[in-house]
């Protein structure tokens, strides 16, 4: 089991330099975080960034997939909003809501996903379309449920932001484990070795007679559901859901994926480079924080750590 | 194995296929053989389940049938080796080779271990030396051809269709892919040969078969026809009737272009050329040879890591695409619509592409000047067009090569390279175009012109340059261009070239 | 004939047996008529001078991002960035003195910022190979920091008066903005399509690769192109700030999206190399129709976006039947 585990992380870092790249980025920061100051070194902060990054990790996952086969889900913010007002608005406190409720929008999201892969596929046109329009459509219906935070969750639901199990917290081990899934299913599944060859070279794809529809269908269903778990995570974060939760998380979902090596047109990269890009990101807001550097400065960082991310992967351009 | 009955197809415009009839028998290698557009891969496509035949019967294995994509065909036992190979770059070679029938596992799962393996076991009978775990992208063109060829040996193919494999490979791996076909032949597989390359299908083939604007001209058995009646069949006329007069060289020509020591990162090592006015000389050699790169590369269209350009006696430092045109020199592309055609633009605007600055006053474009030019050629080149207005993705192919070529011409007084100029183009059109190339170079133009058809180049060159793998193998002038010394030129090792 | 199909983005010689192609080059600016008709009659106030004269007001910051969007799209690319330059250029307005005196300083150090963020966008795009959603969205993301940081979060300050006139004044009924958006859509469309300029954006956008082989710098085009966009949109952002009065850091939120909706509800295909300003312009005026009428019928402003939403998709979906 281990050998293949270590064959399958050899491949993973073989097919995708760009796992390197981030892993000297994390270590310089960590050291250079350590020099800045010594409350950034405990045990506390550590584990502090890993549980804040859940939420992220979480919708980058899926976001990892759609742009694995060349395409992009932009409804993801929207998604998260709607799901995670819904989520804390039909508990509304009362405790027994909770198991059904959890069930019930993780399935929603499933078939939101579903919706986004089979406009896609009926319609033909950009999957960048169409989620902006469904991301809209979802707005727009949050807003209809409720113009502001909706009802509220009871104090046991906050276990799953704020636990944690021998001393790590609970959402960091979950991301962890369903990181790993993830990565297995892409690495031994037909249909995950199907998605990098339907981001590589769709019209090939059609003509080697893969099956291009279960493909798309299962990432963007896939994309749903990622949101769903995000949603629930935030509504046990914040005691609450509310109609902007997800506001930013549609740009910021793919930051971690870009800078983890996956190309934006397809076809290469992974589950391990985006989850080393969440804790990257997360990592940099923490040591920023710690220089008191002010939130509209981490903007600027993020934004210039994506442009320097894209530009060392550029590929080899082919002129003429 | 397989019986075509009747098989028509036809496109908005163009009748691809007539009324053919084609079979092929187990244990079999029949060859293909027709000009462009005769509908070879037209038949192919039909045979593979892409295209449905709009009538006619197929018969596959004692059975009807009729494919509705070509995941059907593939599952009935046939495989197509594409000329333009269908792989994916970011996945490896054992992966490309397996995709849609991975190895797998006990729990279901793929097997890496076992994919690899059987990938490494695949290629070694082939007789290649590739590492299964490299990426795709990583390969040179002709590893990959190898590799596309694998991929049909994973199944139980019973009718293996090869459309020009040997377009890219050469020498000592065709003869790995003659020796692979033979076994399969040996194993009761039916085999379609498609390819230009006459001495391969008298070496190989078992029957021949000739297609002719979209018709079936003849079925016969190798050993009754000779290259000549091959070649007869398949453009239907005397040969001299095609291609026009030759210049008669006397040495006084200038050289209006020379380049030297011409290195082209991978592709062109150290060549040479030197081009004369009023003279047809042709480039040729195999697919891959570096011919369109060297062209590209005295263009300005790649970069070069070495290598000298005089222009009439001028030497030219740091050529681009813009310069070159400015000096001069015109570029006819391989790939009409990837590289160009303005597709989305009409005939007028794609004549005067290349010289904005004549159609320019005050940085507004002369649209009225811009049509009376468009009209001008339109005439000279008999186009068939509704008028300057027309949308080039409407035309035909070699109304669309008129087009590209009128634009250069106007630019081009010095010299114009011309990169397989007739491909994709009908019968008809290509005595235009010939004709139309002798006309430009009796103005006093440099012609180069790249081709991979030999009759073509043996008919139209005043002198020719045989590449092989990026270097100059030999020239030939006058009546020492045959087909047969390009060919051994073209496939000679260069070494053996300089010692013979 | 050329022209015509350039301005909507459609081949007017392509075979087209359906009702929707061959209504193609038509199709946005009868919709645009028939929507308002039938507003109309569902609600009378729709075609109220007051609701009308508020409508065309609405028209001209989307109008004026929409033919930078134009240039950019047609070159194969997007422009996410322009709503940040829209608000770094509201805060500008508001930085000087407030005077009438600071008008062409405001509007040298606005145009500047935004041409200037449109020479970062193009370059990343042409020499670093950056898909152009990547680098307008992280320029877009860095001009939001420095604004914030300049800002420290609160804007403060006056616009200009003139500005405030540009933005929400009229004469005898005609909104100056509009008058502004007619000046620079003329401009502009002289530019694209009858310009020599214009041409090369469009061989360029069509197909790179066959632009460079016929000589024209592929490259300066396109960067071009993006300063272009990003020049327009601190214009739009100073126009909206005299519409808007006050200003805040997310003056022309959502611009960026909404200027890509009506560019490709006018024939502006994200491929490139197809569709021209008259069209994109027609697209803004649908949007705006839109969403007025939406307000309108007292549905709730949630109706906007959904409304939004399936236009967008509705719109994208109807042209990739025309253009396959």
């Amino acid at each position: 089991m281990s050998a293949i585990a270590s064959s399958g992380m050899t491949r993973s870092i073989r097919k995708n330099q760009g796992i390197i790249v981030v892993l000297v980025l994390l270590a310089v920061l960590l050291v250079f975080g350590a020099f800045v100051s010594e409350r950034f070194r405990t045990a506390n902060n550590l584990l502090n960034i890993l549980e804040q990054s859940t939420g992220l990790a979480l919708v980058s996952l899926g976001q990892t997939l759609t742009i694995l086969t060349g395409g992009i889900d932009l409804s993801v913010g929207s998604m998260i909003s709607l799901l995670s007002t819904l989520t804390s608005g039909m508990i509304n406190g009362d405790g027994s809501m909770v198991a059904p409720v959890v069930v019930g929008v993780l399935a929603l999201g499933l078939v939101f996903g579903l919706i986004n892969g089979i406009l896609i596929i009926w319609l033909k046109v950009h999957p960048l379309i169409v989620t902006l329009g469904t991301g809209a459509v979802m707005q727009g219906l949050v807003l209809l449920y409720s113009l502001g935070p909706a009802g509220k969750v009871p104090k046991g639901f906050t276990y799953l932001a704020y636990g944690k199990l021998l001393g790590i917290p609970v959402g960091a081990i979950f991301v962890v484990v369903v990181f790993a899934l993830v990565g297995w299913f892409l690495t031994y599944f037909r249909l995950g070795r199907y998605i990098y060859a339907v981001g590589d070279d769709d019209t090939g794809a059609r003509l080697m007679g893969l099956p291009r529809a279960k493909v798309l269908l299962t990432v963007y269903a896939f994309s749903g559901f990622c949101c769903a778990m995000t949603a629930i995570y935030l509504v046990a974060r914040f005691g609450v859901g509310q109609p902007y939760t997800g506001l930013n998380y549609t740009l910021a979902s793919i930051t971690p994926v870009v800078v983890g090596g996956t190309l934006l047109t397809g076809g290469k990269g992974g589950v391990l480079g985006t989850l080393l890009g969440v804790y990257l990101i997360s990592l940099l807001n923490n040591v920023l924080n710690f220089m008191d550097v002010s939130t509209h400065y981490q903007l600027i960082a993020q934004g210039l750590i994506v442009i320097a991310a894209v530009s060392i992967y550029v590929e080899k351009r082919k002129r003429v | 194995m397989l019986k075509l009955t009747g098989i028509s197809k036809g496109f908005t415009g163009v009748q691809a296929l007539s009324g053919i009839n084609f079979d092929v028998r187990a244990g079999e290698i029949h060859a293909l053989l027709g000009e462009n557009g005769a509908g070879k891969s037209t038949t192919i496509k039909i045979i593979a389940g892409a295209y449905q035949p709009d009538s006619g019967e197929i018969e596959f294995d004692g059975k009807v049938v009729r494919w509705a994509r070509p995941a059907d065909a593939k599952a009935a036992g046939i495989h197509v080796i594409y000329q333009e190979f269908v792989l994916f770059p970011h996945l490896t070679v054992a992966e490309n080779i397996f995709l849609g029938y991975e190895r797998r596992g006990a729990l279901g799962l793929i097997d890496h271990k076992k994919t690899r393996k059987d990938a490494a076991a695949l290629l070694a009978k082939l007789g290649v030396d590739i590492d299964p775990d490299k990426l795709v992208s990583e390969l040179t063109v002709a590893d990959q051809q190898m590799v596309e060829i694998c991929k049909a040996l994973v199944h139980d193919v019973k009718l293996l269709i090869l459309d020009e494999p040997t377009a890219v490979i050469s020498g000592r791996e065709a003869e790995l892919l003659f020796a692979r076909l033979a076994a399969l032949k040996a194993e009761g597989v039916a085999i379609v040969y498609v390819s230009h390359r006459l001495e391969e299908i008298f070496r190989i083939a078992d029957r021949v078969t000739v297609f002719k604007d979209g018709q079936h001209v003849v079925t016969t058995e190798i050993g009754n026809v000779n290259r000549d009646k091959l070649i007869a069949y398949m453009v239907g006329r005397d040969l001299k009737d095609i291609f026009p007069p030759k210049r008669q060289l006397d040495g006084s020509a200038k050289v209006v272009l020379k380049a030297e020591n011409i290195t082209v990162e991978g592709r062109v090592k150290n060549a040479g050329i030197e081009i004369r006015a009023g003279e047809i000389t042709a480039l040729a050699g195999m697919v891959g040879a570096g011919r369109t790169e060297l062209a590209m590369g005295i263009f300005g269209g790649l970069p070069i890591t070495s290598g000298k350009i005089w222009i009439d006696g001028e030497q030219v430092d740091g050529m681009t695409p813009a310069k070159a045109i400015s000096k001069g020199i015109g570029f006819v592309t391989e790939d009409r619509k990837g590289q160009g055609l303005a597709m989305q633009l009409d005939v007028a605007a794609n004549i005067t592409a290349a010289n904005l600055s004549a159609v320019t006053k005050t940085g507004l474009i002369d649209r009225r000047l811009e049509n009376e030019i468009a009209r001008e050629e339109i005439a000279n080149y008999r186009i068939a067009c509704r008028g300057p207005g027309t949308n080039v993705a409407t035309m035909s192919g070699g109304n669309q090569q008129k087009v590209i070529v009128a634009r250069w011409a106007r630019t081009s007084r010095k010299v114009l390279i011309l990169d397989e100029p007739t491909r994709g183009v009908d019968v008809g059109a290509k005595t235009e175009i010939y004709r139309i190339m002798r006309n430009l170079a009796d103005q006093g133009i440099g012609i180069l012109m790249i081709s991979s058809e030999l009759p073509e180049v043996v008919g139209m060159a005043d002198r020719v340059v045989v590449m092989r793998e990026g270097v100059v193998s030999g020239q030939l002038v006058g009546d020492a261009i045959t087909e047969e010394a390009i060919m051994s030129l073209a496939t000679q090792h260069p070494t053996e070239a300089a010692a013979a | 004939m050329a022209d015509l199909s350039q301005a909507k983005g459609m081949e007017l010689t392509g075979p087209g047996p359906s009702l929707a192609s061959r209504l193609g080059p038509y199709a946005l600016p009868i919709f645009l008529v028939l929507m308002i008709v039938v507003a109309g009659i569902i609600s009378p106030a729709f075609l109220s001078s007051n609701n009308i004269s508020n409508m065309l007001l609405q028209v001209a910051p989307l109008g004026i991002v929409v033919i930078g969007q134009a240039f950019v799209i047609i070159l194969r690319g997007l422009d996410l960035s322009v709503s940040s330059v829209m608000a770094t250029a509201a805060v500008i307005a508001t930085s000087f003195s407030g005077q009438n005196a600071d008008v062409l300083p405001i509007l040298a150090v606005a145009v500047g910022m935004g041409a200037a963020t449109g020479l970062v966008n193009g370059l990343l795009v042409t020499k670093r190979s950056v898909s152009p959603f990547l680098a307008t969205l992280a320029t877009m993301i860095v001009l939001q920091g420095f604004r914030f940081a300049y800002t420290q979060g609160a804007p403060s300050g006056n616009v200009p008066p003139l500005f405030r006139a540009l933005g929400s004044a009229s004469w005898n009924g005609i909104p100056y903005n509009l008058m502004l958006l007619a000046v620079l859509a003329a401009v502009f469309w002289v530019l694209l399509s009858r310009s020599r300029f214009g041409r090369e954006v469009y061989i360029t956008g069509g197909n790179p690769t066959t632009a460079r082989l016929l000589g024209i710098n592929a490259d300066r085009v396109t960067i071009i192109g993006y300063i272009i966009s990003g020049g327009l949109a601190a214009v739009a952002g100073l126009v909206l700030s005299g519409y808007v009065g006050i200003v805040d850091n997310w003056v022309g939120r959502g611009f960026e999206l909404d200027s890509i909706v009506a560019a490709v509800m006018g024939g502006i295909s994200l491929a490139g190399g197809r569709g021209g300003i008259i069209g994109g312009l027609f697209g803004a005026a649908v949007l705006i129709v839109v969403f007025n009428a939406v307000l309108l019928f007292g549905l709730p402003v949630q109706f906007q976006i959904i409304i939004k939403g399936i236009v967008i998709v509705a719109a994208a979906a109807f042209y990739v039947r025309r253009t396959n």
